[in-house]
């Protein structure tokens, strides 16, 4: 009973820590600061035009490129930092699982990524106030899950990253590289590939899977596809984490 | 309180641990010594489970490491060297974040970090940012992190490690009021920490254990001296008496250092086994009265930690086992 009081607590503990600790340091302040300035410029760029739909899409197709340097900015110094400062030797002594190491970074990290998008928040009462008539509430939210599913897929791959070096830098490159890969490899290399290996990349393609929230669709089959990756991206990192106990 | 046994480990090439094995007897301080790359805190890596041994295992309180790690480290309170730790955080916001992580949740968390802040005497600073304090503060906020969920077990690693003499007399007072009902492996190369601090030693020398017992054993298993001090009437019969001296059966060295004016202090070192140190005492009295020395110093010198673990470095493992614990 202790142990499962303790694993959850710790979990809870590492996460809140986290998350304080994203706003404790500049870099925290200038990923929010330049995210909300960015849905800003766009948001005067694409929607407040007058005479075209009140639609938010243009802002949530561009927001999921955003996250392609935004998420493992937040994510490069879950571990590396720890790990370079010697902190880490302190986490991973405590009581906590490597699954509560991994998950309350990961859950850490997530509620800043929500705390981004809660900054664009008053673009979308603008819109409201100033939109005849209305815009559909369906594509808002579709738009705004999608952005959180991807945010959060992101960010599972710059935590497993950020496991494997102590130093920020590469836990950011590697992290962008991979998505950069992951994205480029299923939408313009899989029509390169041959049939069998295109097909695979297909079931993998992110692009494919945004069109349908894009749409205002939220096919439970999408969703899925998110929660489970991200799930292993967390898991992964945390037998990442048992696995330097071993070297 | 802690068993350690065969315990060996290798990073790449470099064999850090091979074959380690002692004991940490409860309620008493034990010291890990060694030169740096001895192994010091490798082991202590693998008694918090922080690494893992390539082979031989590791038991607190009974405790299995690597089968059960979590419980084990439920039961340890860990400084690492140089008390890592978060800077950007307020001492106190740290304090509940670790007793947090130790499942210590509303009364029982305020309580225990108002009491590591009263131990540690940190109310001064408790609203202060970690990063902003002095290295001893540092260490006292390690150390207060360390006893939050009140461990039967306390392992510190290097806790004098860069700080100032005032800050060492602190911290060394600090750790033995934490070490009252606790048992405390402290792991240092500061000797004389060591020699104030600790009931029983374990020393490391490549990887290996070099000697292991209480304290008082091992330093009586040092090398046996006498201290002389003599003022003589010129240089020239200060330097016959010592090739005299250095000339009695059992007598293994002379050790000479001027004092002012023509006045010596020797050193002499000698073998029980040949010469007791009654009989030597009256020959070099004898010695020195036919010199015309005055005697302001004749003593039974001490071994010091740092003669014994220096002679044991020269000698390598397996040097002192009379002290091993069964």
């Amino acid at each position: 009973m202790r142990l499962v009081r303790t694993t959850i607590g710790g979990t809870w503990a590492i996460a809140r820590r986290e998350f304080m600790a994203l706003f404790r340091v500049p870099v925290g302040w200038l990923v929010l600061a330049l995210y909300a300035g960015l849905w800003g410029g766009m948001f005067v760029q694409f929607v407040l035009v007058p005479g075209a739909p009140a639609t938010m899409r243009p802002l949530f197709a561009t927001a999921a490129w955003l996250m392609l340097p935004i998420a493992p900015a937040i994510s490069m110094r879950l571990f590396s930092d720890e790990l370079r400062t010697g902190s880490y030797e302190l986490l991973a002594t405590s009581p906590a699982t490597d699954l509560s190491l991994a998950l309350g970074k990961f859950i850490g990290a997530g509620l800043f990524l929500l705390a981004l998008l809660g900054s664009t928040l008053p673009l979308v009462a603008v819109l409201l106030t100033l939109s005849d008539p209305m815009p559909d509430a369906g594509p808002l939210l579709a738009g705004y899950l999608s952005v959180t599913l991807l945010g959060l897929l992101f960010l599972s791959v710059g935590l497993l990253a950020s496991t494997l070096t102590a130093s920020q830098t590469l836990s950011f490159l590697g992290a962008m590289l991979a998505l950069f890969v992951w994205l480029l490899a299923t939408t313009a290399g899989r029509s390169r590939a041959p049939e069998a290996i295109g097909d695979a990349l297909a079931t993998m393609a992110i692009t494919d899977r945004l069109e349908g929230f894009a749409k205002g669709v939220i096919d439970t089959g999408d969703v899925a596809f998110f929660v489970v990756l991200t799930a292993w991206f967390v898991l992964a990192a945390s037998m990442c984490i048992g696995v330097r106990r071993w070297l | 309180m802690i068993e350690a046994r065969n315990l060996q480990k290798s990073y790449g090439r470099v064999h850090a641990l091979s074959g380690v094995s002692f004991d940490v007897p409860p309620g008493q301080v034990t010291g890990l010594l060694g030169a740096n790359g001895a192994g010091k805190s490798t082991t202590i890596r693998i008694i918090t489970g922080y690494t893992a041994p390539d082979a031989g295992w590791v038991r607190v309180k009974g405790i299995h490491a690597s089968r059960e790690p979590i419980r084990v480290r439920q039961h340890i309170g860990y400084l690492p060297e140089s008390a890592p730790t978060y800077g950007e955080m307020p001492v106190e916001a740290l304090l509940r974040f670790r007793a947090s992580l130790h499942g210590l949740r509303g009364k029982d968390r305020r309580r225990a970090v108002d009491e590591a802040i009263d131990t540690c005497v940190l109310q001064s600073v408790r609203r202060r940012r970690v990063g902003g304090l002095s290295k001893g503060y540092k260490q006292r906020v390690g150390l207060a992190t360390a006893i939050l969920h009140d461990p039967a077990v306390l392992v510190l690693d290097e806790p004098s490690n860069g700080l100032d003499p005032g800050q060492i007399t602190e911290t060394r007072s600090l750790i033995r009021r934490l070490a009252e009902g606790r048992t405390v492996l402290v792991s240092s190369h500061i000797l004389p920490e060591i020699e104030r601090t600790c009931d029983r030693v374990v020393i490391l020398a490549g990887g290996r254990p070099c000697a292991e017992g209480p304290l008082d054993e091992l330093l009586a298993q040092g090398d046996h001296e006498l201290v002389c001090e003599a003022g003589f009437t010129d240089h020239r019969s200060g330097a016959a008496s010592a090739r005299t001296i250095e000339a009695i059966e059992g007598v293994t060295a002379v050790v000479s250092r001027e004092l002012d004016g023509a006045a010596v202090r020797w050193r002499v070192g000698f073998e029980p086994a040949t010469i007791s140190e009654t009989d030597l005492r009256q020959q070099i009295g004898r010695i020195l009265a036919g010199s015309n020395a005055e005697v302001r110093l004749l003593e039974r010198q001490r071994a010091s930690l740092e003669s014994l673990f220096l002679k044991l470095m020269e000698q390598g493992p397996g040097a002192i086992e009379a002290g091993r614990v069964a």
